[in-house]
C-alpha cells in the first residue's frame, strides 16, 4: 500500500514506534534536552524519583543495611557533631543515637502512613465518588454532604482529639488520616466521572450491553488515572507533614520509635547549642515532600501531554 | 510603512509564504512557499482538508499565527509591504482593513461581555467612536446582518443566541471597521445547512453593497462552486491549483482537485453510487517529502513526482495555474488503475 | 393508533397515514414520543413519529440540529439517559417491543442491534487498547475467549484492517477514518442485523469520508444489513439510502423512496433543505436571497404545522390544523396542506460530474 502504514496521532503527533526512515533528511530536530517542555525528565525529576525509590528501599530493608547503627541504642557521644561516615552523617541525638539511622527507620512511619492512609482514602473516596457521579441525584447529594463535612474538619485538631481519646498508634492514625482524606478523593472522582459519563464511549459501552458496574470499573476507572496522578503525590506529601507535626507536638507515635517529627521535638530544647541536630530530620521531611510534589507535577504533565494529543 | 507599488486593483499579494512550527517531536512545516494574489472586489475560495494549511495561511497573512510559529515570505496589502512592519503595527494596520470570521462562534465571542459592546469594540479602538456613536453603529450593523430587534440584542449576552445568530454577530463585529477584505475561515462549518446558506447569502449581499473583497476558506467544494470568482486548492501546505472557479470545476488539472471533486457525494446522483476514493490520508507535517505532497496518494504518480516539485503550468485560461507533472488530460498516464472504489485503509 | 387524522380534509383523497408502514419489517417504530426534562421545563424532542426499516434496507433519517433524529436513534437502542427523559410509543424489533423488556433481555437483543457514533475518537475509551474495545461486545455477551479472537479478527478484516495493525495500540494512535472503521468493526463483531449510524462521516475529511461510505455500502451488501443512517448531510444520505425520512422539530414531514423524495420533494421544508445544499458545480451561480428566518425554539413549537413560520406557502389552515402524512401523487408521503409536485430545485448532471467520474 502506498504511503505510510505507521499509525500516528490525528494531528501528526510523534509516532509511537519508528516508521520508515524519512526519505529527505531535512533535519527533523530531536527534542532539545534543555528546552523545558512540561513532561520532560529533567535532572530534578530524576532526583525526585531516585530519592523516593531509595527511601522506600532503605526503609524496607533497614535491618539489612550493612553497618547501619541500631537506632535504639547509643552509638556515639551525646550531641556529637556530624562526621563523614554513614552513621555519623547527621550527628548524634541527645542520647547518642545515630540520627542518620533514626532517619532511615523513621521513614518507615512516614511512608507507611503516607501510603496506606492514601490507599484507604482512595478506596473509600473513589467508590463513593463513582456512585455519586454516575447515578447523580440523591446519591450525589449524600456524597457531597459527606465530603463537605470532612472538609470542614481541620485534620490536625481532629487527630489531636483522637489521639487524646484513644491513644496514638500507627494503625489508628493511618485509618483516621485515610478517612479524613477520602472526602477529597470522592470529590475529585465525582468530578471526573461526571465529565466522562456523558461521552460517547460510555454510550457505546451501553450500546454493547455493558452493565453499570462494568462501565464504572472498565470504562470510567481507568480514566480517573490522569486526575489522580496529579493529586496523589502532593496528598502524600501533605500526610507526611501532618504526621511530622503531630509527632512534634508529642501526639504522634510514642517514643522510642523513631519518627521525623519526634526527632525534631526531642532536640527542640537544645537547638540553640547544637543546631546541627535538626539537619537530619528536617532534610528528610523537606526532601521527601519536595520529591513527591515534583513527581506529582511531572506525572500530571506527562499524562496531560499525552491526552493533549487526543 | 513603505508603499511598494501603485495599487491598481490588486488588494493582496502573498509571495513565497512559509510557516514552520517547533514542537516536541520536531519541526512541522505548515506552509511551503505559498503565492497568492487577490484583486479588489474579488471573491476567492480557498479549499483544503485538514492539514492543508488553509487556516494557517490566513493567520500568517494577518500576522496572528501562534508565537511558536516561524513565518517567512512577503505579504503586500494594498500596496503596503507588511513585512517591514513591527508585529504590533501590523496588527493595528490590518485589524482595521481586514475582518475575519472564524468557525466556532461559541469560542469567538467573549461569553461575559455584552454583544453590542463586542461589536463596537474594534471601532472604538481604531476610530475613537464615542459611546453613543458606537452604539448607533453597532445597532445598524446588527440590522444589516439580519438580527431581529437589534436594539434588544445590543444588551444581550452571547449565550442567548443560537449558532447562526452568533455567527451573524461575528460578521457584524468583523464589519465594524469597514474592512476592505473579509475572510470567512470555515465560518459556516458548524452550522446547519439552511443556516449556512443564509449566512453565505448574507456575506454575498454585504460584499456587493460594500464593495469588499472576500476570501472563503472551507473544506467544502460545494460552497465555493457557486459563490466565488477564483478558487485555490491547497494540499500539504501548498497551493496545488488555482484559477477561475468555473475553469477549475469544468477542467480540473491537478490530480488532487480532480479526485476531490469525484469524492463528493451529490444529491443528483442515484443511490449507492460508488464514490471516487482517495487512498491513504493527509500528509504528516513532521516529515515532509520532496516533490509533490499528493504523490503518495496519487493513482498516476510517476517517479519524478516524488523527487522534485513540479513547475507551474497553465490551463486554458492563463489565470488557471497548477503544479503537476501528470495533470488531467495527459495521455498514457500509465498506472491509471482505479478511478473506482477501493476500501484501502487510509 | 390507526385513527384517521381528525379535521383535515385530505386534499387528494389518498390513503391514510399508515400507508407507508409495512407489516413485514425488521424494525417498526410506532408513535414514538421522547421528552426531556430540565429542571421544571420539559421539551419534546421527538413528537410522535412512526417508520419502519426492512431487512437489508437503508433508511436515511435527515434533518437539521434539533429535529430529533439523534434522539430517535438513541431511543431505538434504549440509550436515553434515565434520569431526565421519558419515552412513549413502541419500538418493535423482530416482533419484540424494546420498550417493555427487562435489561437482561435487552442485552440479548443488542447482539442484533448496534450503533456507530459521530465522533470516532471520542466513541473509544482513550485508556483502553483498541483490540479490547472491538471485542468488548463479545465479552459482555459471554462468548468464549478463543471465539472472541476469531470474530474480532474477522470484523477487522471486514473493515480492511488487521490484527497486526491494531495490536497493542490505543485509539489516539489512529486517524479519524481508521477510528471510524474500528467503530464499524466493533459493531460488526456481534453480527447485527441492523446498525444505527449517527452522523458517521460528519467529522471526517472529504477524502476519508468517501472511503468510509464505500466501506459501509460494501459491508451492507455483503451481510444484508439494515441501516438507519442519521445525518444532516443530504448528499451523503442520497448516496447511501434506499428510503428517506425528513424530520423537522420532532416530526417526520416527508418519507418515502429516496429516488422519489429527491427527485420531486413534496414538503416545502424538504425543498428548502435541498436548495440549501451546496453543490460542487460551478455552472450555477447562486443568487443570494434575502434574510430568512431561523428555526423557532423547540420547547414551544408553533401550533398546527411546525414549519409554518418559515413556509412561503403557509395559510390559515396551517395554523389551525396539523397536517398528517399523506401519500403524494409522486409516490412518497408528506405532511403538508399545500405540497409541491414539481421536480427538485437544482441541477441535472453537469459536465464536471461526468469528467470526474471517468477513469483515466
Amino acid at each position: 500500500m502506498r504511503g505510510d502504514d505507521v499509525a500516528v496521532g490525528p494531528f501528526g503527533g510523534s509516532p509511537i514506534e519508528p516508521g520508515p526512515p524519512a526519505p529527505a533528511g531535512n533535519g527533523s530536530e530531536r527534542r532539545s534536552s534543555w528546552r523545558s517542555w512540561p513532561g520532560t525528565a529533567s535532572p530534578t525529576v530524576w532526583f525526585a524519583f531516585g530519592f523516593v525509590a531509595l527511601l522506600i528501599v532503605g526503609a524496607a530493608l533497614a535491618d539489612w543495611i550493612p553497618g547501619l547503627a541500631n537506632p535504639g541504642i547509643q552509638y556515639g557521644k551525646f550531641h556529637a557533631s556530624p562526621t563523614l561516615d554513614m552513621n555519623g552523617l547527621f550527628g548524634m541525638d541527645p542520647i547518642g543515637r545515630s540520627i542518620f539511622a533514626r532517619c532511615i527507620y523513621g521513614a518507615r512511619v512516614s511512608l507507611t502512613i503516607a501510603v496506606f492512609a492514601t490507599l484507604i482514602g482512595m478506596l473509600i473516596g473513589v467508590s463513593l465518588g463513582m456512585l455519586a457521579g454516575y447515578y447523580r441525584g440523591f446519591t450525589e447529594r449524600v456524597v457531597d454532604t459527606y465530603a463537605n463535612a470532612l472538609a470542614s474538619l481541620p485534620p490536625l485538631l481532629v487527630l489531636l482529639a483522637l489521639v487524646a481519646a484513644v491513644g496514638a498508634s500507627l494503625g489508628t492514625m493511618t485509618v483516621a488520616l485515610g478517612i479524613l482524606g477520602s472526602g477529597m478523593y470522592a470529590r475529585v472522582t465525582k468530578g471526573a466521572v461526571i465529565s466522562h459519563a456523558g461521552r460517547e464511549y460510555i454510550l457505546a459501552a451501553r450500546a454493547l450491553g455493558a452493565s453499570d458496574v462494568r462501565i464504572m470499573v472498565q470504562e470510567l476507572l481507568p480514566n480517573l488515572v490522569p486526575a489522580f496522578t496529579s493529586i496523589v503525590p502532593p496528598a502524600m506529601a501533605g500526610l507526611i507533614i501532618v504526621e511530622g507535626s503531630l509527632s512534634f507536638l508529642g501526639y504522634g507515635i510514642p517514643p522510642p520509635a523513631p519518627s521525623w517529627g519526634g526527632m525534631i521535638a526531642s532536640t527542640s530544647d537544645v537547638m540553640n547549642q547544637f543546631p546541627y541536630l535538626l539537619l537530619g530530620p528536617m532534610l528528610a521531611i523537606v526532601l521527601t515532600v519536595y520529591s513527591l510534589n515534583t513527581i506529582g507535577d511531572y506525572m500530571s504533565a506527562r499524562i496531560n501531554v499525552r491526552e493533549g494529543q487526543l | 510603512m513603505t508603499v511598494v507599488s501603485e495599487t491598481s486593483g490588486r488588494l493582496l499579494e502573498v509571495e513565497n509564504l512559509s510557516c514552520e512550527f517547533r514542537s516536541e517531536a520536531g519541526i512541522a512545516r505548515v506552509l511551503h512557499g505559498v503565492n497568492l494574489t487577490l484583486d479588489k472586489g474579488m471573491t476567492l475560495g480557498v479549499v483544503g482538508e485538514s492539514g492543508s494549511g488553509k487556516s494557517m495561511l490566513m493567520k500568517s497573512i494577518l500576522g496572528i499565527a501562534p508565537r511558536t510559529a516561524k513565518v517567512s515570505g512577503r505579504v503586500v496589502f494594498d500596496g503596503v509591504d507588511l513585512s517591514t512592519m513591527q508585529a504590533g503595527e501590523r496588527r493595528k494596520f490590518l485589524g482595521r482593513r481586514i475582518g475575519i470570521v472564524f468557525q466556532n462562534p461559541m469560542t469567538s465571542l467573549n461569553p461575559v461581555v455584552r454583544v453590542g459592546r463586542q461589536i463596537e469594540e474594534a471601532g472604538r479602538f481604531h476610530f475613537g467612536w464615542s459611546k453613543a456613536e458606537g452604539r448607533r453603529i453597532a445597532i445598524d450593523l446588527m440590522a444589516d446582518v439580519g438580527l431581529p430587534d437589534p436594539e434588544e440584542c445590543y444588551t444581550q449576552y452571547p449565550h442567548q443566541f443560537s449558532g447562526g445568530m452568533k455567527q451573524r454577530i461575528m460578521i457584524a463585529t468583523a464589519l465594524a471597521c469597514k474592512p476592505d477584505l473579509l475572510i470567512a475561515d470555515e465560518a459556516t462549518t458548524a452550522l446547519d445547512v439552511t443556516v449556512q446558506k443564509n449566512i453565505l447569502d448574507l456575506l454575498a449581499n454585504i460584499q456587493q453593497e460594500r464593495r469588499m473583497s472576500m476570501i472563503l476558506v472551507t473544506h467544502n467544494l460545494g460552497i465555493v462552486a457557486g459563490r466565488t470568482d477564483d478558487t485555490a486548492v491547497m494540499y500539504g501546505g501548498r497551493i496545488v491549483e488555482r484559477g477561475p472557479t468555473e475553469a477549475l470545476f469544468t477542467d480540473p488539472r491537478h490530480r488532487y482537485t480532480e479526485a476531490l471533486i469525484g469524492a463528493i457525494p451529490r444529491t443528483d446522483q442515484p443511490a449507492h453510487t460508488e464514490l471516487r476514493v482517495i487512498p491513504g490520508r493527509p500528509p504528516e507535517l513532521l516529515r515532509p517529502i520532496p516533490g509533490c505532497p499528493f504523490a503518495p496518494r496519487c493513482s498516476v504518480a510517476e517517479a519524478r513526482c516524488s523527487e522534485s516539485t513540479p513547475p507551474v503550468a497553465y490551463g486554458a485560461d492563463e489565470r488557471h495555474t497548477f503544479v503537476c507533472y501528470v495533470p488531467v488530460g495527459t495521455p498514457n498516464a500509465a498506472a491509471a488503475a482505479a478511478a473506482g472504489a477501493s476500501t484501502e485503509v487510509n | 393508533m390507526d385513527s384517521q387524522p381528525a379535521g383535515s380534509a385530505p386534499l387528494t383523497g389518498q390513503a391514510p397515514t399508515e400507508g407507508y408502514l409495512r407489516d413485514e419489517s425488521l424494525l417498526k417504530v410506532r408513535d414514538l414520543h421522547v421528552t426531556f426534562r430540565r429542571g421544571h421545563r420539559t421539551m419534546e424532542a421527538v413528537a410522535g413519529i412512526s417508520f419502519d426499516v426492512a431487512r437489508g434496507e437503508t433508511l436515511g433519517l435527515v434533518g437539521e440540529s434539533g429535529c430529533g433524529k439523534t434522539t430517535t436513534g438513541r431511543a431505538i437502542l434504549r440509550l436515553l439517559p434515565k434520569e431526565n427523559s421519558g419515552m412513549t410509543g413502541s419500538i418493535l424489533f423482530e416482533g419484540t417491543d424494546l420498550g417493555l423488556i427487562p435489561n437482561s433481555a435487552m442485552r440479548q437483543v443488542r447482539r442484533r442491534l448496534q450503533m456507530i457514533f459521530q465522533d470516532p475518537l471520542s466513541s473509544f475509551n482513550p485508556r483502553r487498547k483498541v483490540w479490547d474495545i472491538v471485542g468488548e461486545g463479545l465479552v459482555i455477551q459471554g462468548v468464549k475467549k478463543k471465539e472472541i479472537a476469531e470474530r474480532v479478527d474477522a470484523a477487522l478484516n471486514d473493515v480492511g484492517m488487521s490484527r497486526t495493525m491494531v495490536e497493542g495500540r490505543r485509539p489516539h494512535q489512529f486517524s479519524g477514518g481508521q477510528c471510524q472503521r474500528l467503530a464499524i468493526a466493533r459493531a460488526l463483531a456481534l453480527g447485527p442485523d441492523l446498525i444505527v449510524c449517527d452522523e458517521p462521516v460528519a467529522s471526517l475529511d472529504v477524502s476519508v469520508q468517501a472511503q468510509v461510505i464505500n466501506l459501509l455500502q460494501e459491508i451492507r451488501e455483503r451481510k444484508n444489513l439494515a441501516l438507519i443512517f442519521i445525518s444532516h448531510d443530504l448528499a451523503v444520505v442520497r448516496n447511501v439510502s434506499d428510503r428517506v425520512a425528513v424530520m423537522y422539530m420532532g416530526k417526520i414531514v416527508e418519507v418515502g423512496e429516496a429516488d422519489k423524495v429527491y427527485a420531486r420533494p413534496a414538503h416545502p421544508y424538504s425543498r428548502t433543505l435541498l436548495e440549501a445544499v451546496p453543490m460542487p458545480d460551478a455552472s450555477i451561480k447562486i443568487k443570494p436571497t434575502g434574510v430568512a428566518s431561523e428555526m423557532p425554539s423547540p420547547s414551544s413549537p408553533p401550533s398546527g404545522c411546525r414549519f409554518r413560520t418559515r413556509c412561503p406557502r403557509a395559510q390559515q389552515i396551517c395554523t389551525d390544523v396539523e397536517p398528517q402524512l399523506r401519500q403524494m401523487p409522486q409516490g412518497q408521503f408528506a405532511a403538508c396542506h399545500f405540497p409541491h409536485s414539481e421536480p427538485a430545485p437544482g441541477v441535472r448532471s453537469s459536465p464536471s460530474v461526468e469528467r470526474s467520474g471517468a477513469s483515466f
